[in-house]
């Protein structure tokens, strides 16, 4: 199970680590200087991000060398800072693109949500930690949910969906990982599938009226208030329920009715919360989340994008048509190009070469967060650490697979390589708290 | 070390699937870059279109009586295509030959044309062509490739500066702005946007979505070809509250005034819709259309709105505040009498009344007619200014109405209360000073514009509104104002009643005169207010009522250094009054009428004559008789006078037939 300390080397630096970061970090300098060569701001996006480099690895640092465990100590801190920042934004943030999610310092802009994923990771596995006793019953999963609501909560405010979109599976692969049962896993998850997925329809209905001359839409879509049929619906559901238990109970005589009960529930409890989010959704809200959703609402039909961005890496063949030689996001066909849609232009002037390079630093990264996980001193290290190995999946995979046309477009950045100050300076963080426990993963001499 | 509770499998199936999940990836991009590579190369190649904007028209702009003050006409823009020939030497001679038939300088234009070589993309040059250098370029096109002229919509103002502080202007966007848009795909860097007023409040509706021309260029950015564009869709139209005509009573009755500054209010006391918005000096709209950018001659440009940035004392149309103060707190009862000498002895110091000789005997009434001070300092004394204050603060003094425009001021109101706050002492000079509206009391226009409004109504505070709907070009209201109650104040029914007998007399027989109006009531106030600095400001306060029905208009006139009320502001309230009411007021006589009234004028005249013929022959017969009778003479003296006064009165008041009437 442990992969032997012989194994990896008694250094306290992890040199192979440190080297894979540096390389992506070269990596996406490069490509964000050429991405962003052609547009009108290139001046000030070159700027900020030769300012936040340095700013990272000090960050990096600073993290690296002080003890991991202080965060555990002081978890109610680290709490109540992400909090604070988090409301604060919405008071003092300034907006851009309909979100209000940065707070505006003198020469650049600071998004605390990047910084609340590190929080959120740390508070959670000082509280899996505590509780690994219990780790099986159902509250212990609750009030790990009841620790992130606030911040969730928050973040709808803003609303910024994309870090919602990656903050609840690195929870769910926190509680995962910590050893709760995959039952009361998939009840959250169904609950959370519900919770989104109902405002999100019904936001599509608001949003294309003509769409209510199907009777059976327009049913559905009366559920979005608090009214009778919602009522009968619940019942219904209810009652399905017991029948369902009663005609399985024929055949297996130990079933337990929770079950089906849970079921019934975790669907109810999507129904209400998600009328509630949709009540608490301003219009331009709503706007954002059809955006978010179909990112392709352009002049030129749907999918434009992506395929675009798929043209930019399929043009690129095997070796790429060179370092500041892309044509097609430089000429402006690939959207968002600096920030998410990078691998667009790594795949087109680095080509496959390029774009297997960058893969293969994840999975090295991500094996070296994992073999990490499994040498650390302590319980709180090994959590963190599958915390910050979920964050890292959450983003390689929806990146890439967005990117290639595998699940929906989403706003998500790519670490270390997309532009974005913040993202970078917080990635940076949670890569000097691994380092961290690399260094101290023998006890204190 | 770690317990044994953790299943440390998890994790090992969580780093496993991701080997598996990026083993689907690696065929994803093997298909994509190594199998398909051809495919997608010759997409890449084929398939590069650019566009460049053509501006949509702004949404139209129209008033209550759907006259259109803010419109759109084309414009030609000068665009440049990195087309062909990209050197420098190429661009140099086409900057040197452009710069002729441009009015600008050759930098500039240099400037433009080596960023679209440099980045490969269209650029506009310039822009409101003027015909003649638009002729001359096209002939340039023959000999240049690259240079084009393309057609778009500009903002235009029909009547220039009317209305100018409520529409706002539209500019280049600013950096700082395009900072926030810049992900918009609707604006680009040279995009015009509302920078104040209207067209900024209600940018996102006016603006449209911009079209665009397709162009084709090749792997470098070189244009092949033009494609067909995409039609732009034009923005929302803004219909507002204002009156054409009481706008254009309001502007031109400033205009003529001798400093030809200051503002008008004009709301409708029913619910507060504003009818009439006017501040000079006002500014061309057009102009700011016109330099393009190039905001220097723009820098002396008056943007400062009297209506809800200036604030001024008060002065005498104050004293309805003090008058309903003290009619509400029962101090004084209204057949009182106060004798006014010219001044009033407050121990430590005179103060005096506007009227040197003094008014003499005066009541409530005849206080408010001839706006004497006098009578005010004794009534401010009886009342308390604590109560006046209060009721300054009731009737909303010192807070910003909320019309929703920029940087409205609050004013001031103040009193024993704010003194006191300040830890500083109230003295007998400051009530008296309070009584007639001096001192530190400070109001804008339209504030005062909504006191004599709640006079109207009786006690119903209407937010002040000015727009009354935005209608996209669907036809879909996206916008809608509906009437909003901010306040009311409940005062007896007679304190509303004797202060608007007051303010009625005021323009019956007082100082309010010039505002009367034949078929409408006209109550009024008038106020001058003194300044320091130069002559006085002219305040005229009033609302019109026909018959017993609710009252439809209600204005605020200042003008800054009018001196008087009576002169200056309550000629131009009245021009306001007529216009709003124009269709509910009796109609002065057309050309036709009027002949016809002066014919019978002449007929009535006629008649008079030989009326007064017989009468002259009745006297010499009556001299005859008193000849004869000798003591008659003093009566047919009388009746002489008596008829020459009839005649008087007839020449005098040519309009009303009724009159001609008693003369036949």
């Amino acid at each position: 199970m442990f992969l032997q300390k012989s194994k990896i080397k008694k250094s306290r630096i992890d040199w192979f680590f440190l080297g894979a970061i540096a390389i992506l970090l070269i990596i996406g300098t490069i490509s964000i200087f050429s991405s962003v060569a052609a547009l009108g701001n290139q001046a000030r996006i070159v700027r900020t991000h030769l300012l936040a480099l340095p700013i990272a690895f000090t960050a990096f640092l600073f993290v690296w060398n002080f003890n991991y465990q202080v965060f555990q100590d002081q978890w109610k801190i680290v709490y109540a800072a992400i909090i604070i920042a988090l409301t604060g934004v919405l008071f003092f943030g300034i907006a851009d693109k309909g979100a209000q999610s940065w707070f505006r310092l003198p020469f650049f802009s600071v998004q605390p949500s990047e910084f609340a994923r590190i929080g959120l990771i740390l508070v959670m596995a000082n509280y899996l930690d505590k509780s690994i006793g219990k780790i099986k019953e159902f509250s212990t999963v609750l009030i790990a949910l009841g620790i992130s609501a606030p911040v969730f909560f928050l973040l709808i405010k803003q609303p910024d969906f994309s870090a919602i979109l990656t903050m609840l599976p690195i929870v769910l692969i926190m509680l995962f990982c910590a050893g709760a049962r995959l039952f009361h896993i998939f009840i959250i998850m169904g609950f959370a599938f519900t919770t989104a997925l109902l405002p999100i329809l019904w936001t599509m209905i608001d949003l294309n009226p003509n769409l209510m001359q199907n009777s059976f839409i327009n049913f559905f879509y009366s559920l979005s208030r608090f009214n009778w049929y919602l009522a009968a619906v619940l019942a219904g559901l209810i009652v399905f329920a017991y029948i369902f238990w009663f005609v399985f109970s024929k055949f297996y005589r130990n079933i337990s009715k929770l079950y089906f009960v849970g079921i019934a529930l975790v669907i109810a409890l999507g129904l209400f919360s998600g009328i509630i989010v949709k009540k608490q959704m301003k219009y331009y809200q709503q706007k954002r989340l059809e955006v978010f959703l179909s990112p392709n609402t352009d002049p030129k039909g749907a999918g434009y994008n992506l395929i675009q961005a798929q043209v930019a890496i399929g043009s690129g063949g095997l070796m790429g048509k060179g370092v500041f030689s892309g044509t097609q996001a430089k000429l402006g066909f690939v959207p968002e190009r600096h920030t998410d849609f990078i691998l667009a232009v790594i795949g087109e002037e680095m080509g496959f070469v390029g774009i297997i390079l960058v893969m293969g630093l994840y999975i090295f990264l991500m094996r070296r967060i994992v073999s990490t996980a499994y040498i650390a001193r302590d319980r709180f290290g090994y959590l963190v650490n599958c915390g910050i190995f979920g964050m890292f999946m959450v983003y390689f995979s929806v990146n890439f697979g967005m990117l290639l046309g595998l699940n929906p477009v989403a706003g998500v950045p790519l670490p270390l390589l997309s532009y974005g100050g913040s993202n970078l300076v917080s990635t940076m963080i949670a890569i000097g708290i691994t380092q961290s426990i690399y260094s101290r993963r023998y006890a204190l001499t | 070390m770690i317990g044994k509770q953790l299943p440390h499998n998890r994790l090992n199936f969580l780093k496993i699937s991701v080997y598996f999940l990026s083993l689907l990836f690696v065929l994803k991009v093997v298909n994509l870059q190594i199998l398909r590579h051809d495919h997608y190369k010759g997409i890449a190649e084929r398939n590069k279109t650019q566009i460049i904007s053509q501006t949509a028209p702004r949404g139209r702009i129209f008033t209550k009586d759907k006259v259109l003050v803010s419109g759109s006409r084309p414009s030609f823009s000068l665009v440049y295509f990195p087309f062909g020939d990209a050197s420098a030497k190429y661009a140099e001679s086409l900057a040197a030959s452009l710069s002729k038939y441009l009015e600008m300088p050759l930098d500039d234009i240099k400037k433009k044309l080596f960023l679209a070589v440099k980045r490969g993309t269209p650029v506009r040059i310039a822009e409101n062509l003027s015909d003649h250098s638009m002729f001359l370029i096209n002939e340039l096109k023959t000999v240049y490739q690259g240079i084009n002229i393309i057609t778009e919509a500009q903002r235009f103002y029909p009547m220039n500066g009317f209305l100018s502080h409520l529409l706002g202007y539209i500019g280049k966007i600013s950096p700082g702005e395009w900072k926030y848009l810049r992900n918009d795909s609707n604006y680009s860097m040279d995009s015009y946007i509302g920078k104040t007023g209207i067209e900024k409040r209600f940018e996102k509706d006016l603006k449209g979505e911009d079209g665009g021309v397709y162009l084709e260029v090749d792997s470098k950015g070189r244009l092949m070809q033009i494609l067909e564009g995409k039609k732009s869709v034009g923005g929302s139209n803004v219909y507002l509250t204002i009156d054409s005509k009481a706008q254009t009573a309001a502007e031109e009755g400033l205009r003529a005034t001798g400093s030809g500054s200051g503002a008008v209010v004009a709301i409708d006391p029913r619910n507060g819709a504003i009818l009439a918005f006017a501040s000079l000096p006002d500014y061309d709209l057009n102009a700011f259309v016109k330099s393009a950018g190039s905001n220097k001659n723009l820098k002396n440009i008056k943007e400062f709105n009297y209506a809800t940035q200036g604030t001024f004392p008060p002065a005498s149309i104050f004293k309805i505040i003090v008058a309903a103060a003290g009619l509400e707190a029962e101090k004084i009862d209204v057949k009182e009498e106060v004798f006014c000498p010219g001044y009033f002895d407050a121990g430590a110091r005179v103060f005096k009344c506007w009227k040197k000789k003094g008014h003499g005997l005066m009541d409530f009434y005849e206080g408010m007619i001839h706006s004497c001070d006098v009578y005010y300092y004794t009534l401010g004394i009886k009342t308390g200014p604590l109560s006046i204050e209060k009721m300054a603060k009731k009737f909303r003094l010192g807070v910003p109405t909320g019309i929703k425009m920029p940087n409205e001021k609050a004013g001031n109101v103040f009193g024993p209360s704010r003194r006191a706050k300040k830890k500083s002492y109230w003295f007998i000079g400051d009530t008296l000073n309070l009584s007639i509206g001096q001192g530190e009391m400070l109001v804008t226009p339209v504030q005062m514009a909504q006191v004599i409004a709640v006079v109207a109504n009786k006690g119903k505070f209407w937010q002040p509104y000015y727009i009354d709907k935005v209608v996209n070009l669907k036809g879909y209201e996206t916008f809608a104002s509906k009437p909003k109650l901010v306040s009311s104040i409940n005062l007896k029914k007679s304190t509303w009643e004797h202060l608007r007998e007051s303010v009625r007399r005021v323009v019956l027989e007082g100082t309010g005169y010039s505002a009367r109006i034949k078929g409408a009531n006209v109550y009024g106030k008038t106020g001058t207010a003194q300044n320091p600095h130069g002559e006085d400001h002219a305040w005229f306060v009033a609302f019109a009522q026909i018959d017993d029905k609710p009252s439809e208009i209600a204005v605020c006139v200042l003008v800054e250094h009018g001196e008087h009320g009576s002169s200056a502001a309550a000629p131009i309230a009245k021009r306001v009054i007529e216009a709003v009411l124009r269709d509910k007021l009796p109609k002065p006589p057309t050309v036709g009428d009027r002949q016809k009234a002066t014919g019978d004028r002449r007929e009535a005249g006629d008649r008079l004559q030989v009326k007064e013929d017989s009468k002259r022959l009745n006297d010499t017969q009556k001299i005859e008789s008193r000849r004869v009778a000798g003591d008659r003479s003093q009566e047919a003296g009388i009746q002489v006078k008596e008829d020459s006064k009839q005649l008087d009165t007839a020449q005098g008041e040519t309009d009303i037939p009724s009159i001609m009437e008693q003369v036949n």
